[in-house]
């Protein structure tokens, strides 16, 4: 079972899915932070706590290789239970409900891609990233963190935009700040989203999980087109030139579904990532 | 993972002084090893990125940089320098 739903989710909410579970978007979840909830308090600022004890173990693969791996492996362990936000990637189907779901939903810049590229958004046809909850009515408070302002949106209009970044081939992730409150849903790429990267270049898992599911081929209907290979931000669909076919490795797929989302023939189903022993227990 | 082989990247921040508005190295680079920030903020908001010294310029993933050095070739002032260990016979 995924360990945030098991944490986090309700069994009688959306087959247990602890984003989808409003306790989890509520205003009183936003106030209480850490304290008292199931994981240890850890400052007032959960992303810059979570952030620091990220690059803290980052600097050690250089200064000690080893205490590097063991402390990722560390963190790795916690679930939860750490300074580290929970993060998690969702397919589109799911970001709608998270969209009906939480309020306010306002976009804004990316910071991933202004540190990683110098990339700038300016504008609501620009920002790619979403702040979610009470907590964005005061977005005035951070203007640095918020640079050019936020855009808020309506239900119908996050989907829009959602839409829009997934024709694009981005990953939609949604991500904690300080306990279970789900208070950012992105847009991402590797190698410019810092969680994509850590998980994949250097094994850190907590802020970007795999999601429920994972992506599965129909070979009658796949005819080799190759368009999901360049959707797999993960690296996880090869080209087999033996079959003429897609290859999805569904121990690399992150089950994102932009591969579905994108494919021509809908030769592509998500299957529940817990149908499948293989795979149940991997996040 | 094998660590052993990565470089050491140094920037000159006196000649490198606008990286964000520059950002030649930022976006070329394969491996985005680079990160800005910004380091003058005046009432929360980060200053003019023209103006020198508003943002810095860092080193972030050293460890995946393959040496091409196309970060080298595009910079207007020659502020990058990149020296990999010497491997022993």
């Amino acid at each position: 079972m995924c360990w945030v739903c098991d944490l986090y989710g309700d069994p009688e909410i959306e087959d247990g899915r602890w984003f989808l579970n409003p306790e989890n978007h509520s205003r009183h979840m936003y106030k209480i932070k850490r304290p008292d909830h199931k994981t240890a308090a850890y400052g007032t600022d959960p992303e810059a706590e979570s952030g620091k004890a990220i690059g803290d173990i980052m600097a050690k693969r250089f200064e000690d290789p080893d205490e590097f791996e063991r402390e990722v492996a560390e963190a790795n362990a916690m679930k939860g239970g750490g300074p580290f936000q929970i993060g998690q990637v969702v397919p589109i189907q799911e970001a709608f409900k998270i969209a009906e779901l939480s309020y306010p939903v306002a976009s804004m810049h990316c910071i991933c891609r202004y540190m990683c590229r110098g990339h700038e958004e300016c504008n609501k046809d620009e920002y790619s990233c979403t702040g979610l909850g009470v907590g964005m009515l005061k977005w005035e408070r951070w203007p640095e963190r918020y640079k050019g302002g936020v855009h808020f949106m309506d239900p119908e209009e996050v989907k829009e935009w959602l839409t829009k970044w997934n024709k694009k081939g981005m990953v939609h992730t949604i991500m904690t700040f300080g306990g279970s409150f789900v208070g950012g849903l992105c847009n991402c790429d590797y190698p410019d989203c810092q969680i994509i990267r850590n998980r994949l270049d250097y094994g850190i898992e907590t802020g970007c999980l795999k999601s429920h599911y994972v992506a599965k081929v129909d070979y009658d209907e796949c005819n080799g087109c190759g368009v999901c290979v360049q959707r797999c931000q993960f690296g996880a669909i090869k080209f087999e030139v033996t079959q003429g076919k897609t290859n999805i490795d569904h121990m690399r797929c992150f089950g994102c579904g932009l591969c579905e989302t994108g494919c021509p023939s809908k030769a592509i189903e998500l299957k529940d990532r817990e149908s499948m022993p293989g795979l149940k227990e991997m996040w | 993972m094998n660590y052993a082989g990565y470089p050491t990247i140094e920037i000159d921040a006196g000649k490198c002084t606008i990286p964000f508005a520059c950002k030649k190295c930022l976006e070329v680079c394969p491996q985005a090893v680079f990160q800005t920030y910004g380091i003058k903020v005046e009432k929360g908001r980060e200053t003019d990125p023209n103006e020198p010294g508003s943002y810095g310029l860092s080193v972030a993933y050293q460890d995946k940089c393959s040496g091409c050095d196309d970060c080298i070739e595009v910079c207007p002032e020659d502020a990058i320098t990149i020296t990999f260990p010497e491997l022993e016979a």
